[in-house]
């Protein structure tokens, strides 16, 4: 039964999703993601097993991202596969046997209809067991007000791609900490910088989606 | 190749050339480079998507490209500062004494329009990921090897007349503030190639480039000189790799 949980971990890494995907090339044929789930599961193999294979799957893949011996695709497969395996455990989240780790609110900031970093991002950390709360783009301070009340607890990230908009970010970073001053936000976007995001206030910036979960595993309550 | 190009407005030397899919030299290659794999090669599976994304991305691009050539008016070294046809620029201290000998501008926009941008999106939605992000890739992609060709038509057109040509400068490159699109757009005819921006100084389509290139008999076009640059995290000087720090290309 060790063996099935583990066997699921691999296909997360390698971002294996199900029997008919050709990713990647040496596993084509094998059961993936989706199969190994549902057996895993009609053998008796708890829900909570079967999501630490998974983060440890990811975390791998992670690793590997972080040493530049695979890229962002890798982590959008790796992140696929890990829906397939959500998709039947879904029924556990509702029931309250599991939980995601966290809430994570993400959007594009006021006047900046940018919007493909931030989707790897959502993917990713929803990849990761974070319920990700996408508000899209040209989203106005008062819209993420009103996410964090909704989803209390949550983690805020914040995304630009020029340095005009990246004005409105440190606007939207200062309202948000005025009503919710212990609410996390994490920046990112093309233009910011490490330094540029302390300067507006935020708790975290991070230049991909790996470097995001790092930074919202780190802030687990 | 040389390209035709047909006048918008001859009085105040408005351009658009016309491009096609079929002149561009985009590969797979490229792209796989441009989004990480460069010593290193892509799985086989990745580059059969981007292959794929190729196959269709000729129908999906609106492909526009134009310019204005304007005498450059007056140039204040004290300021970096260019004045053009009644506008004021500041491109700043890395761009001005590029452009300060030329006696003539070129100011330009590029795009391939909506589609690419929007099948993107689609195929997000649709959880095809992976092909999506190679759809925007592969977009960004085509508009600079479309930058490339219409820089290389406005070299031989000026070389017609003997005149050289500078490297080309954006907005929001090399400390030129980006907000700066304003007063460049303000040169052009209004949704000039349909090109629209917003009040943040964001090009609609997004998939859109603009810019400045400098004319003139004593000109040159110079390799990129990023230590004079303090943008510690520009596209010229690092491919700012996930994971990785700031690492000089060139
Ligand atoms: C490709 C590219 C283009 C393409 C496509 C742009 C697009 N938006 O689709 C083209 C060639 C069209 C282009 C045009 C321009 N560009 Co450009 N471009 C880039 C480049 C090289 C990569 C951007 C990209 O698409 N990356 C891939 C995507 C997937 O990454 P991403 O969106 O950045 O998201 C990742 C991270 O940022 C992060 N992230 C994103 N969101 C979030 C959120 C959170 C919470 C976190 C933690 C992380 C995170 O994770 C994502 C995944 O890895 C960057 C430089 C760079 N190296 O980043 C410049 C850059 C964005 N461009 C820049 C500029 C200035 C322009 C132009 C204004 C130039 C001009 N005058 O023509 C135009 C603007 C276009 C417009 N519509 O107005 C500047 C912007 C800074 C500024 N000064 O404002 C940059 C930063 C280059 C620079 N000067 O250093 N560009």
């Amino acid at each position: 039964m060790n063996d099935a949980s583990e066997k699921i971990g691999v296909c997360i890494e390698r971002g294996k999703v199900n029997k008919s995907s050709p990713y990647p090339g040496d596993m084509a044929g094998q059961d993936g993601a989706d199969e190994l789930t549902v057996s895993a599961l009609e053998w008796g193999v708890t829900p909570d097993k079967i999501l630490s294979a998974c983060n440890i799957g990811m975390q791998r893949i992670g690793e590997k991202f972080g040493r530049n011996e695979v890229f962002v695709p890798e982590l959008l497969m790796s992140a696929k596969a890990m829906n397939a395996v959500m998709t039947h455990l879904k029924p556990f989240f509702q029931s309250g046997n599991v939980k995601a780790k966290g809430k994570f609110v993400i959007g594009t900031v006021a006047g900046d209809l940018h919007d493909i970093g931030k989707n790897l991002v959502a993917m990713v950390v929803e990849g990761n067991g974070w319920e990700v709360i996408d508000l899209g783009v040209d989203v106005k301070p008062s819209k993420f007000i009103s996410a964090v009340k909704e989803n209390s607890g949550c983690i805020v990230g914040l995304s630009a791609l020029l340095t005009t908009t990246m004005v409105n970010m440190a606007k939207t970073v200062s309202e948000i900490k005025a009503v919710y001053p212990g609410t996390k936000i994490i920046v990112g976007g093309a233009p910011l910088t490490y330094d540029k995001a302390v300067k507006m206030g935020a708790d975290g910036y991070s230049p991909d989606p790996q470097g995001t979960v790092e930074f919202l595993n780190k802030n687990l309550l | 190749m040389s390209l035709k190009y047909l006048p918008v407005d001859v009085e105040k030397e408005i351009y658009e050339v016309e491009i096609s899919f079929k002149d561009l030299s985009i590969t797979r290659k490229e792209i796989e480079h441009d989004i990480g794999y460069s010593g290193i090669s892509a799985p086989e599976h990745f580059s059969g998507i981007i292959d794929a994304v190729l196959s269709r991305a000729a129908d999906k691009c609106g492909i526009r490209a134009g310019y204005r050539i304007i005498d450059i008016q007056k140039k204040e070294d004290a300021n970096h500062g260019l004045l053009l046809d009644g506008v004021f620029f500041s491109p700043d201290k890395i761009i001005y004494p590029q452009i300060k000998k030329a006696e003539r501008a070129a100011m330009f926009a590029v795009t391939i329009g909506r589609e690419m941008e929007l099948w993107s999106g689609e195929l997000f939605r649709r959880g095809e990921i992976l092909m999506g992000y190679m759809a925007d890739a592969a977009a960004s992609s085509i508009v600079e090897n479309i930058t490339d060709l219409l820089h290389d038509h406005i070299r031989s057109r000026m070389l017609e007349s003997e005149m050289k040509i500078t490297n080309r400068y954006s907005p929001g490159y090399c400390n030129w503030n980006v907000s700066e699109q304003h007063l460049l757009f303000s040169l052009l005819p209004k949704n000039f190639c349909g090109i629209s921006l917003t009040e943040s100084s964001l090009m609609l389509p997004v998939k859109s480039v603009s810019g400045i290139i400098g004319i003139g008999k004593n000109v040159r076009y110079s390799k990129y000189n990023c230590n004079r640059c303090a943008v510690k995290d520009c596209t010229y000087r690092t491919r700012r790799r996930p994971g990785e720090k700031a690492v000089v290309l060139k």
